[in-house]
């Protein structure tokens, strides 16, 4: 546990010595100030410029859930980032024969920030969120927020070989959020096309007021996850 | 320290170390010596629990490295030959941090950076370091949770002569402190002057094992080359051991027409390409 408590502690010193990461770090919480305040305001303007019922609220609970998810793959972001960092300069492969091992060294750079960005979830949304949501509600979109910032994180890590490549991957790898969006704007079955991407079940959820399709975004992010970490256990 | 026991490894279908056989013993300085692809680090990684699909039987301190725990790396210090080291951060924060993940008390920091020379650069950020200050600062890396097997790879590349010589002596104070080390180099002078036995390592195969002195004397003795001048400049060899019997060379000593004479003794490269009929490139 000590190995593990003070490379995450060195993850926090590079974190603070980098600007991008600290503002990936706080982008969560200005962006829920944003969600909470700026977009009632913007649906107010909207549709009285308009002179319709609704343009941006029948949408407030995929803001929610989208909210859930990018508290939790910021985190992760910038673990990735990290990572990879030292995967550059080669400081990962030490690690792994210290201690700490490439298990504790998993444990510090994701096990770790992924329980933080959950809490932090866990806090963030009920302050910022737009629709009622029931604390089940909030425990389950933030885990299935967390599970979904893992995915992302080992996409980026999985797949780039260095810092600068991360940055375009994770471009891309946050696209897999966007399953979230499909049950929202489909309505017939063609929206299972997506049905491999857990935020497509996230999303289901929060459309359809049914926390069971949860269930599925748990299971598919786990095989995700499993299938990411195995690839990149054995790049490493 | 060490033992091996018909050890084999792939990374493909096809065999990389093959039945390999060996041990180190404690406070002992052990020598890979192969040129590259040989199959020296691929075993070092072995024996640091790095890969662990091999068979065979690889003990490092009485603990098979394919099961080693934690406590395993709580005495083992490696010295890869690239920089492992957080550039962003300087020399001291960078030991502090690495000193972190053990359980055993460090050894002291400054003394450390002193010993190779680095104090007056502790607070700089290692990516302003140069390639030697980066090899001096990998180094002490390893020691500083005092442990009882060093790994060293190359542990003197890039190091000028001065630095060099600090760096073999630390290895040489760090064997009287009865540590075990493994040395993985190209430099055959380093592996003479610092190993107590080496082995020859080439496709994956041991080819030759035993002290730098006893490989050295397998060759034969050295031989006495002399040159002196009669209607122009000759040359004549003879073993060291028959200088007394060689009646030309009692002669021209004798006579005191020697021109030149020196002996030239067989080195450890000349066993090596005698032995692998290869050269350590």
């Amino acid at each position: 546990m000590k190995a593990i408590r003070f490379s995450f502690f060195q993850m926090v010193v590079t974190m603070g010595r980098d600007m991008m990461l600290f503002m990936a770090c706080l982008a969560p919480i200005l962006a829920g100030f944003f969600f909470r305040f700026a977009i009632p305001v913007l649906e107010t303007v909207l549709t009285q410029s308009f002179h319709i019922p609704a343009v941006i609220s029948p949408y407030y609970k995929l803001i929610d859930i989208f909210f859930a998810m990018l508290s939790s793959t910021m985190f992760c972001f910038v673990s990735a980032m990290v990572a990879l960092e030292e995967s550059d300069e080669k400081t990962a492969v030490y690690l792994f024969i210290t201690p700490l091992r490439k298990t504790g060294y998993l444990s510090a750079r994701f096990g770790v920030p992924a329980v933080i960005a959950f809490l932090v979830t866990l806090v963030l949304l009920p302050a910022f969120k737009l629709t009622p949501l029931s604390p089940a509600a909030i425990f389950l979109f933030a885990a299935g927020g967390t599970l979904q910032g893992m995915i992302v994180a080992l996409l980026v890590l999985t797949v780039s070989s260095n810092r600068l490549e991360g940055m375009a991957v994770t471009k891309l790898s946050t696209l897999t959020v966007f399953g979230a969006v499909v049950p929202f704007f489909i309505k017939d079955k063609v929206q299972y096309g997506v049905f491999l991407l857990p935020s497509f079940w996230i999303g289901k959820a929060a459309c359809e007021n049914g926390l069971f399709y949860m269930l599925p975004a748990f299971a598919l992010s786990v095989m995700w996850i499993s299938f990411l970490l195995k690839r990149y256990m054995c790049k490493m | 320290m060490i033992q091996v026991n018909d050890l084999s490894f792939s990374y493909t279908k096809s065999p990389f170390i093959s039945g390999m056989n060996f041990s180190v013993s404690e406070g002992e300085i052990f020598g890979f010596l192969g040129p590259s692809g040989a199959g020296k680090s691929t075993l070092q990684k072995i024996l640091i629990g790095m890969l662990r699909t091999y068979q065979g039987s690889a003990m490092v301190n009485g603990v098979e490295c394919k099961k080693r725990t934690k406590h395993f790396y709580e005495n083992i210090g490696v010295d890869f030959e690239f920089s492992t080291m957080y550039e962003k951060l300087t020399a001291r924060e960078n030991l502090q941090f690495f000193s972190s993940l053990y359980e055993k008390k460090p050894r002291p920091i400054d003394e450390l950076l002193e010993r190779v020379g680095l104090e007056q650069d502790a607070d700089k950020r290692v990516a302003d370091y140069s390639k030697g200050m980066k090899s001096r600062l990998n180094f002490i890396k390893a020691l500083l949770h005092d442990p009882l097997l060093l790994c060293l790879d190359e542990p003197t590349s890039g190091l000028d002569p001065t630095n060099s010589h600090m760096m073999k002596n630390m290895i040489l104070e760090e064997k009287a402190k009865g540590k075990t080390i493994l040395l993985t180099t190209h430099n055959m002078q380093d592996a003479t002057e610092l190993c107590d036995r080496v082995a020859f390592i080439v496709g994956g195969k041991i080819c030759a094992l035993d002290s730098p002195h006893n490989l050295i004397m397998s060759k034969g003795a050295a031989t006495v080359t002399y040159t002196w001048f009669e209607n122009g400049e000759h040359s004549a060899s003879c073993p060291l051991g028959r200088v007394s019997s060689d009646e030309q060379l009692k002669g021209l000593i004798a006579e005191n027409r020697l021109q030149s004479i020196h002996s030239s003794e067989p080195t450890l490269n000349d066993i090596f390409m005698d032995v692998t009929g290869r050269t350590l490139v």
